[in-house]
This record gives C-alpha cells, structure tokens and sequence, in this order.
C-alpha cells in the first residue's frame, strides 16, 4: 500500500503523459475524471487499454472528446440545473383553437363513434354555435364545456350525422396527411423506430369497437382548412342559453360588431371564437387530438423523466395534450444548448443568438400551434394576428410533426428572437417578467436579488425602484424586467409597438381604464393622459429593446464571462470557486473572451489546468510517505 | 476546502482524522433525544389572508378573498360576509376560546387552535421562491445563487438523530447540509414514500442478506481507510458511514413498511383520493409509521400547488384547507399513538411540527385573476414546548406587509424565519447561535 | 489554491514555533520565505501539490455507466433486462428506473427539486440495489449459464476455487473495468479485502433457492464490492 502511495506522490512531477507507459494512479484518476466529464460514463476497459498504450495522447483524446455530445451534454447539464428548463403541468397549454376533444355518439344502428370539436367553435347554426356541432334534436342529449353529456342518448341518422360531420385523416394518424388520400399510417412498430416518442395514445389509435382508426370523424367547421376567414356576426346583441344547450349562445362581442365580415387570419385563437369558417386546418394540423372532452385530454404516450435524452427514456406514460407541447419545447432549448456547444458557436448566443435547430414537433408547433395564444383582448387594439417570436417563414417546410429526430439548423428566427430567451420553454417555466429577468441575472451574471434585513413600511408608492425597502432589489429588477414588458406573461405572445405603445393615449386613461385597457396596461401608472404597458414604468428603453436587449445587456456586462467561466468551473471541479481560485477564474475568463467565447476553450483549460489534472486528495504525510 | 477544514488538516490532530459534531466540540457528549421533529413545506407561497392572517374587507390594498375571485365551495368553514358589490368574502373563523382568529381555509386545523403557535408579519425581504425557500428553512438568504446554511430538519438531524436509522427523510423539502452536519444525518432525499421501500428491497434469488452485507462491510473498510490518506476525508469517510448506516437500515426490514398500500391500509384515517394534497398524506403516514417504530428524527415533506398567479387561484383555498386538514389528521393521530420509548406519553407529547412557506400572496388581485409573490408571511408551531394559542407578530391593515411589533435586541422589528428557527432550536436544547447566524430565541412563546 | 491554503499554514506553524524557541530561524525564514532554510528541515519535503477532494459521479453519469456496462442498452431495455417482462416481471430484483431517480439525487428541472451532490445512506442503498441487479444478471449470464458475449465476466473461470494468482489476474480485469485502473495501484488492501470476500462468499451458500453458488456466488460478490465502491461513485 505505502509504496502505492509514494508511486502516487512521485507522479506529481508530471511529464507528458504521452511520453510514459507504466501510468501511475494520479494519472488513471485524472483520466477517468475525464471520462466521466466528457465521454459522460467511467472509462471503458478499451479506453483504459488505449491509455495505457505509450503513445496515447492525452491532449489529442480530450481535443476528441470536446467534439462529442456527451460534452454537450456535461455542458447543458449546468446550465439546466441553473435554469431548470422544463415546464411543470401546473402550466396548462390549453388553447380552444389548438386542441380537439371528443364526443362519444350513438348512432342509428347501434354502434358508437368518437365525433372530434373544439370548444368554443362558432358555428352558423343557432343550435350548435359556440358548442358541440351535434345539437340536442339529432342526439337527444346536451353537452357540457367540459365532461359527458347530458341526458338519454338517441341514435343519430346517418343523414344527421353526415350533415354536421366529415371524415378527416389526420396528420397524427398519418404521415402524409397532405396527400390527396392518406396511406401511410401509425404503426407502432415500425413509428416507435423511426420517430421515437411519437406515439399517440391507445385511445387515439382505436375506435370504440376495438377496430383501429383509420379515419376520424370530426365536425365540419373545424375541418375546415382555409388560412383566412371573416368574423362571425350574428345580430344577436347578447349571450342567451336556449333550452335545448348547456353552453350559451354567444351574441356578438364589440368586436364583432364593428369587424363582422373583415377577414380575419385563421392561425389565431381569436379565429375560433370569431369565425364561423376557421377550422383545424389540412389533416387537422393547427389542432392536437383529444380523447375525451375534457379540458386537456390525453394525446401522446411520453416519457415523465429522460434525464439522458428523450431518445433514451426511462418510462412512457399517457400524457395530456398540452404535455406534447411542454415536452418538444424542453427538447428545443437543450438541443439548442448542445448544439451551440458541439457546434463550438460563441457562447453568448445562448442569450443572444437568433439560429435555432428545429425538430418536426417543434417546427410544427412554430408553423401551426405558436399563434393560438393571440389575441384575447388584443384585437380590440388592432392585434388579430400574432407577430411571431420565431418567423413563421423560418420553420424548414419539409418536417413533419413525427420528425422527432431530424433536427434542422435554422439559421435566422427573424429579430425579435433572442436566444433562449424567446423560446415557449423559458417564457412558460418564468412566467414572469420579473421571474424572467431574475433567474437570468443569477445564472449568468452569478448575482442575486437579496435585500436581507432590509425593513418594509406600508407606502402607496407603486414604483418598486423608489418605494422604501423595495427599491434595495427592485432599481435593477425592475428595469430588467421591463425588457421583457412586450412579452405577455405565461405566454410568447408579443405585443408589438404599433398595437401597444408603451403609453396608449387614445383608448386608455386613468379614467377609461375598463377591462380592455386592464389587459396590457397597468392602472398604477395611468394618468390622465395615457396608461403605461404592464412592466414598462421603469425603463422604456428597455421596453423598445426587447428580450434581445436583455440578451445583449448580459452578455456586455463585464460580470458575463467571469460568470460563465464561474459556472461551468465550479461544475467540472465538483466545488465552489472562491477568492484562491481568483488568479485561475481570471486566467480562464481571459481565454474564454480572447477566444471568442468559445466553450471549448474554456473547458479545454479547466480540464487541463493544474485544478483539474495535477491535484491530489492526499494528506501532507501521506504525501511524503512519513506515515510508512 | 475551506479554511477552516485546511487547518484542522494541517495541524494534524485528531480532529481532521474524523467528523466531530459541532455538539461534541462543544460540550463532549454524545447527542441523543425521543423527541420527534416535522417540517412541513406549502411550496410555491401561500394566501395568508386565507388562513392564518384573515383579511375580508377591501382595505388600502387589500382585495380579499371572495366569490369574486375564488371558489368557496367546499370550503367547509366559509359563511359570506357580502362586500356590497353582489361578492362575499368570508366571516373569520374564531374557535371557542382561542386568541387566534382564522380565515376559513385552515379547515380542521382550527380545532388545534389552542396548540398552535401562529407567526403572523413575518419579513421574508424576498418574493424569490429558491431564496424565500431557503430563507424559511436555514434562515439565511441565497448567498451568491447559493445555500450558505444547513436547513432546520438536518442540523436537529445531525445533533439529535444519528442515533436513528434515518435521521431525516426528505421528501422534496428544502434540506441541505452544508457545513458541520454529521454525515448520516445528510438528508435522505427521495421523489416520494414508496422510493424507500423500493430502493431498500432486495432479492433473495442470487444472494443471501449476509452475503451482501459482507460486502457492505467490507466496503466501510475501504473507505475508511481512502480517508485515512486523504486531505480531504470526508466524501469518503461520509461513504463508510452511510454503509453503516446502510447496515442498519437492511437490518431493520423497513422496505414492507413503507409501501403506499401499507401506509394506507395502517392509517385509513387520511384522504388519500380526491384530494389535491394526497402525496402530503401518504408522506404523514410516513412519519408517523417511522416514529412509532423509532427510526425517524426527523421528517420534512412538501405540500404543493400554491403558486397561483393566474386563474388557478380558484383552488387556493381548497388546496390549502386540504393541507390544514392532512395536518390536522396527522395531529390528531399523534394524540393516539403511544410513544415508542415514553411509557404513558403519547406521540404528541414528543412530537414538533413546523409549517412554513416562502412568503406569501399579494393583497391584491393581478390581471390575470391571480395573486402574485408578496414579502410577508406566516409560520404555525404545534409543539408541546410552545405556549399555544399565541400570536406572534403582526401585519398591517392597509396593505398585509410586517408590522416592527416585538422588541428584539437589536430594537424592534418584524420577527423573521431566523428567529423561528432559533426558538425551535434553542427548545430542543440545541444552541442556536451554532447554525443560526440572524436568529433571536423569542423566550415568550416557549413553555 | 489548496496548495497555497497548506503551505501557508505550513509557514505559519513552522514560524509560530520557531518564535518561541529560537529566534533567529524565524529572522531566515521571514527573509527567505523557504522551509527548508530552517534548522532541521533541511532535507524535509514540502507538500506543495495541488488539493481537490473527490466529486460525487453525478446521477446522469452514473446511470450512463450503468448502462455502459450492462452492454450498451436503453434504460428501457435495461429495466426489460434486469427484472423480465409480461409474465416474468420480477421485481424482488429491480423496479423501475423511475422509482430510483430521486434516491440516486437526479435534479427533477419540471418540479424545480435540485439535484443532491452530497451521497445519503439511501443513495448508497439505491447504488446496492441497482448495482447488484447488475451483478446478479450478469453472473446468471455470464458465469451460470456461460452465454456469449459475456458482459462483465470475461475472464475464464478455473475449476476450482481460483488461487490467489488466478484470483489476482481476474480481479484485475473486473477492478480495470469498474474502477478503471490495475488493482496492484490501489492504495488500499483490496486485492487481499476482495479475494478473503469472494473465498467467504462462496463457500457461504447452502440456501438451495438462491441461484448463484459456489464460484458464481464468490465472483458476484467481488462484482458487488466493485460496482458499489466508493471509487466507483466519487472520482
């Protein structure tokens, strides 16, 4: 054992590993820290055999290792600890326009069949508008918002049936949705191959009867595919429940009234609840399968973890429809991490890039999904259709939904996008403006918001940055968080300047600040002459500037690298830097900038610095050998 | 790896050679209690004015809950108190003979009133949730995006329970060890109960239990003996003292324990379905299993689902009266059960309960129907050495935020998570000023 | 910087004592600064190496190398492997790789639970219970039923009890794989521990329901010690 021990402490005069054969133990742990850090898994007996060959190269090794995934993957495993990119299912993604539920109806003869809707779709029948498409005189029940319907189910006509539904083959069915007439259908073996994680749950698959679905039946309006429509105006001035309905007949909005007739785009969820010839689109692309009508119905079989990519699962669960959304947008943001990384890009894209890599679940999303959460109360300030964080024009045409392996590299999502920082992925999981701008400031300028013993006293002061107490943190939270002020919270929906100045003068004041005004501008702020945008009050530069102004704001800040060097070092050193460390953090901040922020540089230097390589967990007397 | 450590490294005694618990350097005894410890998270940072600090009219800022913003249905303690606008907020819940004045989602807690040590005003000074987390459970903010002290559950762990199979068991609480914790008292985190009983199976197929507990053994060995050479010992000597503590826990035959059907079958009492906090109940059942067989120091689980900043604000006050009424099981249970080592005391007699959150909710209502992060909150003690029935603290009427209301040593100012945690440290006979670095023992509360 | 921190207390010691002895070394060492200028220490070496404790393998790297070696297979397929499927499900053995995350300290990013850098004796009793699932099947495969290609075991068993030789070059083999370096540089005295281990362990069986005996029983023993060793988790 002693002598172990001394072969150990010799080794610390190191020479060129290369030049020696015989390793020494010193040297066998350092390579399997390595290992461990860059090929994500102990050394195998082949590598430890390579190693032991006198001309290994330790540096070619570790140069071929930085051009691997499983570096990408150290590397993103810090910074997802740091940012946590995965969006909890407290998030419900639940969008009338974006998802399809499901009735079950009886039919004439006997058998049953799943009829697909979406809530809330205006119809230009009286008895069906604003509901299901099948009303109570054909089916002898009523239907709910939510949940099955009510009352003794009669058997539908044919007639009846047809004349209310249509037979759709379904983009989730089938691959090539688009063609004329669908063949290529779902199969589970040969799918799970091909696009793993692509799999529709049992229920979706198979009728009611046991036969598989071939086809669905949906009603006719949401199958419908144009890309633009008109808004519905129906003359009636308000919302009515007739006998024969649950849900009440909708009368028409302000908007309706002023806009009836005027084309309106059919991406937006706005569309469904104003026009009457807006559907899901072809094979029901702008629409995700339901199996039930419920509020999230169950869509997709998906992994609950896959800590080590999602081709690599550790368990597939029925998961709601808006779980498909939350999963393909965390595959996004680690993809885009790894590939900034493998790719060896500059590092500040993370926060500042406008490429992307997209997917077929992601592209699908950008092309037909993202614009569901526009406009709410928007089109009463003009906004109808969403301007896009990622450009629609963007997204490579030739994937499709069940692509879930071919990544594609976009080079440019237009310019407003930023990063990380514009994707659903960051903008859902900190819903916030502040939650945005904080957990920013902490993991890449290693700072934090902590007022400590600070004492708060009642004030009718609104502004955070001057009011006693909350101005310790607020004076640079607040302008921070103005950048992301044109982003509406808990969404990607931007609020553009032409729509939404950042003080409204001609719809909202301190006195006509209603319900509409309420929705994007804030009352606190509000005077006489104009209203302030939510979040802006601080900083109406960094409003204009956007979330790429916060991108650029971080990355100029003279804390960045040293943060980014601090991050990625304490990881790999499996400890905290602290002021001993300061000479190295400075040495590798250093490289990390001349380099151009090239993270291969980076930790290229950690794992060859003397931290790293040449230290030793022995006690001094061990060292020396005394204690033999 | 730090300076303090590399001292004790280089001068070479025997201090470096092993652990010494802080109680130990102290005082040279060895730790040793039968008393129980529970430390409970509402995760995501609760609507005071629902429960512990009731507010019912519209006051300077203060929207308060009402049929215009919430559902009360189900809430079995709500009677409208009508704001005037054709909403009802609710009528405050004042159990007979209690001080303490409830809003109606604390549910059955309200029958514990006179047991219950409430902090009401508490100054968070964050609407962060890591840092009102970490704030609330070690009494210390983030320091640099990083926990700069051990939390409540793991220093009482380290002085009083390495004596105990587990410690602590964690259960997504915010536990940290981070400086002069005995090893095995290291938090036993895990996603949830039944992990326990299957992490701690074994088959006996392929080898028999004392097979495998030679290798354990002998393994304890090797670590001891890496950590004999090392300059930095402790990752491995916290290595063979977690096999021996391993050891211990296979010895014990826990895995049949702590399944979920048997938790549920041995205590039938909780709501385990159709409950929005029925994880909580299977983790109560826990640790009320653990204690009786006295294995357990201490347990700390999480309560969630109250981060409402938007629509979902609606079921606020159901999730949180499901939380009091777990709780209130949970007690109630502790009334019955004997303790394991008492002759003739029961559970309660010897069992600590600490509530907490990260702050709590935003007096007013946003535009999304919700209620954001707000830098007050509010704290409940059941333990037999707190005076119950007794307020702490206070808020202000106008806009919910820490009244200066108790004289501290350093002048008067709103109590804070330190001082709690102090007070809760110092009745258990742990020195406070060890662990806790802001911390003031409010001796008034205290038996 | 662990360097600095032991030599500067080094300096320190060495100067405190000298002042209250003799004060004169003090003066030469104030002025040259070195430890070897002091009376006595002439040929001393000083421990000037760099310090760094060891790291705990994180869990996605443990579980990566878990996989590595049971032969390159998917969680799923490994969770297949370990405890069977359909009518075969045997869980005494292993559950799921679910039911072990938590334990084994893995971040959970969607419920913001961080992940555990610290090991915990429930982490230790998941690393036995995966790893010994490990073990088990391969010893079933490898040393029972003798099935190509073996994945842990790949040495060739000897009739008998092997000698302390043949033990030594086998368990060379088993301790490259696992711990990634030959067992004679092991600065403890495993070669001795796991040989007296696998000689206990065999022989330690009468039970007729348990599967692996005699050899196959003292092997998988010495495969347990390896896969839950401390080098093998902290490196």
């Amino acid at each position: 054992m002693r002598s172990n021990i001394a072969a150990f402490a010799a080794c610390l005069c190191l020479t060129p590993l290369s030049a020696q054969a015989d390793r020494s133990l010193s040297e066998y742990r350092y390579f399997r820290s390595l290992s461990v850090d860059l090929q994500g898994r102990i050394p195998s007996v082949d590598d430890v055999a390579a190693f032991e060959d006198s001309k290994f190269d330790t540096d070619a090794w570790i140069d071929a290792r930085l051009a691997g995934t499983a570096y990408a993957q150290r590397v993103r495993q810090i910074y997802m600890d740091l940012l946590r990119l995965e969006v909890p299912s407290t998030f419900g993604f639940v969008r009338s326009m974006a998802v399809l539920r499901r009735n079950e109806i009886l039919r004439a003869d006997g058998s049953t069949v799943y009829v697909y809707f979406r809530n809330g779709q205006r119809r230009q029948n009286v008895a069906t508008d604003g509901t299901f498409c099948l009303a109570q005189a054909d089916t002898g029940q009523m239907y709910p918002r939510i949940g099955p319907a009510v009352g003794t189910a009669k058997g539908i006509s044919d007639a009846a049936l047809n004349a209310a539904t249509v037979l759709v083959k379904p983009w989730w069915l089938y691959r090539d949705y688009t063609a004329a007439n669908p063949t290529d259908r779902y199969d589970a073996t040969t799918w799970a191959t091909k696009y793993p994680q692509f799999r529709p749950v049992d229920t979706v698959l198979v009728e009611k009867n046991g036969q598989p679905t071939t086809s669905v039946r949906i009603c006719k309006e949401e199958a419908q595919t144009p890309v633009t429509g008109t808004v519905y105006k129906t003359g009636r001035t308000s919302n009515t429940t007739p006998a024969d309905r649950l849900v009440p007949l909708p009368g028409d909005t302000a908007f309706a009234r002023d806009s009836g007739g005027k084309a309106i785009a059919c991406g937006s969820d706005t569309a469904a609840f104003y026009a009457a010839d807006c559907g899901c689109g072809p094979g029901l692309e702008r629409c995700h399968p339901g199996n039930a009508n419920n509020n999230d119905p169950a869509a997709f079989v998906l992994p609950t973890r896959s800590p080590l990519g999602f081709e690599a699962p550790f368990d597939a669960t029925n998961a709601q429809q808006s779980q498909w959304s939350r999963f393909w947008w965390s595959e996004e943001a680690k993809h885009f991490i790894d590939s900034v990384v493998l790719e060896d890009r500059d590092f500040r894209d993370l926060l500042t890039g406008r490429e992307d890599w997209v997917n077929g679940p992601i592209a699908h999303f950008y092309k037909q999904i993202q614009g569901a959460t526009c406009c709410d109360n928007g089109v009463y300030f003009g906004l109808t259709e969403q301007k896009p964080l990622f450009d629609t024009t963007a997204v490579p045409s030739d994937l499709l939904p069940h692509d879930t392996t071919a990544w594609r590299a976009v080079a440019d999502r237009g310019n407003l996008a930023s990063g990380i920082l514009t994707m659903p992925v960051f903008l859902t999981k900190y819903g916030s403006r502040r939650a945005r701008a904080h957990v920013l400031y902490n993991a890449f300028l290693c700072k934090q918001f902590v007022a400590e013993s600070v004492e708060l006293t009642p004030s009718t002061e609104p502004d955070l940055t001057k009011r006693s107490g909350c101005s310790t943190c607020h004076s640079t939270l607040e302008p921070l968080s103005a950048y992301f002020a044109r982003v509406r919270e808990s969404d990607w929906l931007y609020l553009p300047e032409s729509n939404f100045p950042t003080v409204e003068t001609k719809m909202c004041n301190k006195t006509s600040l209603n319900i509409t005004c309420r929705s994007f501008y804030d009352p606190a702020f509000s005077s006489e002459s104009g209203a302030k945008l939510y979040g802006a009050y601080s900083s109406a530069e960094n409003t204009a500037a956007g979330p790429k102004g916060m991108g650029e704001y971080i990355v100029k800040h003279p804390d960045y690298a040293s943060c980014v060097v601090n991050q990625v070092a304490s990881s790999l050193l499996g400890r905290a830097l602290n002021e001993d460390d300061k000479a190295r953090k400075d040495s590798w901040a250093s490289d990390l900038v001349s380099s151009g922020y090239r993270m291969r540089s980076l930790v290229r230097s950690i794992v060859k610095s003397d931290a790293y390589r040449t230290s030793n967990n022995l006690s001094s007397s061990e060292w020396r050998g005394d204690a033999q | 790896m730090n300076t303090r450590r590399s001292l004790l490294q280089f001068l070479g005694g025997s201090l470096a050679a092993s652990f010494v618990p802080w109680r130990a350097l102290a005082d040279g005894t060895v730790a040793t209690s039968e008393d129980f410890f529970i430390f409970i998270h509402a995760s995501g940072g609760w609507d005071v004015m629902l429960s512990t600090d009731p507010r019912n009219t519209r006051t300077g800022l203060i929207e308060p809950p009402s049929t215009g913003n919430m559902t009360k249905t189900g809430i079995r303690l709500w009677t409208d108190a009508p704001l005037g606008d054709g909403t009802s907020s609710f009528q405050p819940v004042q159990p007979k003979g209690s001080n303490i004045v409830f809003g109606p989602a604390i549910g059955n807690m309200a029958n514990y009133a006179s047991r219950m040590t409430l902090f009401n005003g508490l100054a968070m000074n964050t609407v962060s949730h890591p840092d009102g987390t970490i704030f609330a459970a070690t009494g210390r903010h983030l320091a640099g995006g990083r926990v700069p002290a051990s939390s409540v559950d793991t220093i009482i762990a380290s002085e009083l329970g390495t004596s105990q199979l587990l410690p602590v068991v964690s259960i997504r609480f915010p536990s940290y060890a981070i400086d002069g914790i005995d090893p095995r008292a290291i938090p036993l985190k895990v996603d949830s109960i039944g992990a326990i009983g299957r992490v701690l199976t074994r088959s006996t197929k392929y080898s028999s239990a004392a097979s495998r507990d030679a290798v354990t053994l002998m393994l304890s060995e090797e670590a001891r003996d890496l950590a004999k050479e090392a300059f930095y010992p402790e990752p491995q000597q916290n290595f063979g003292l977690q096999l021996d503590a391993l050891r211990g826990i296979l010895a014990g035959n826990l895995k049949d324990a702590f399944t979920d059907a048997t938790l549920k079958a041995k205590y039938p009492s909780f709501s385990y379905t159709g409950n929005s906090q029925s994880v909580g109940a299977i983790n109560s059942a826990f640790a009320l299993e653990a204690m009786q067989r006295n294995i357990l120091r201490c347990a700390s689980f999480t309560f969630s689902g109250f981060d409402t900043h938007t629509t979902n604000y609606d079921d606020h006050a159901a999730s949180q009266q499901d939380m009091f009424d777990t709780i209130a099981e949970f007690i109630k249970q502790l009334d019955t059960i004997p303790h394991p080592t008492k002759t003739g005391k029961k559970l309660a007699d010897h069992t600590h309960v600490l509530i907490i959150s990260e702050f709590c909710r935003t007096p007013q209502i946003n535009i999304l129907g919700g209620r954001d992060h707000y830098p007050n909150n509010s704290a409940i003690i059941v333990s037999p050495k707190f005076k119950g029935n007794t307020v702490i603290g206070s808020s202000d009427k106008d806009q919910l935020l820490p009244v200066a209301s108790r004289a501290f040593a350093s002048g008067t100012r709103a109590p804070a998570p330190p001082d709690i945690l102090s007070t809760l440290l110092s009745s258990a006979g742990i020195e406070p000023s060890t662990f806790v670095r802001d911390g003031e023992v409010m001796k008034e509360v205290l038996v | 910087m662990r360097n600095t921190i032991a030599c500067s207390f080094f300096f320190a010691v060495l100067i405190e004592s000298g002042c209250t002895k003799t004060p004169e070394p003090t003066k030469a060492v104030a002025v040259s600064g070195k430890v070897e200028d002091l009376p006595g220490h002439e040929s001393l070496r000083v421990d000037n190496s760099h310090k760094e404790g060891p790291r705990t393998l994180s869990a996605e790297s443990y579980i990566r190398s878990y996989l590595f070696l049971f032969g390159g297979l998917s969680p799923i397929d490994s969770q297949t492997a370990l405890r069977g499927s359909g009518a075969t499900v045997d869980t005494t053995l292993f559950d799921t790789w679910s039911d072990y995350l938590g334990a084994l300290g893995m971040p959970d990013y969607r419920e913001d639970i961080a992940r555990s850098s610290q090991t915990n004796a429930l982490m230790i009793a998941a690393f036995e219970r995966i790893g010994v699932a490990l073990c088990d099947r391969a010893a079933e495969h490898d040393l029972k039923n003798g099935a190509t290609p073996a994945t842990v075991f790949t040495f060739k068993k000897t009739a008998a009890l092997p000698t302390r030789a043949e033990f030594d070059e086998r368990f060379d083999g088993l301790h490259r794989r696992f711990l990634g370096y030959p067992a004679k540089l092991a600065p403890t005295d495993r070669s001795s521990r796991f040989f007296t281990l696998l000689t206990n362990a065999s022989g330690a069986t009468t039970d007729p329901t348990i599967r692996l005996t005699g050899q196959d029983a003292g092997w998988t023993a010495v495969c347990y010690g390896l896969i839950r060793h401390p080098e093998f988790h902290l490196y």
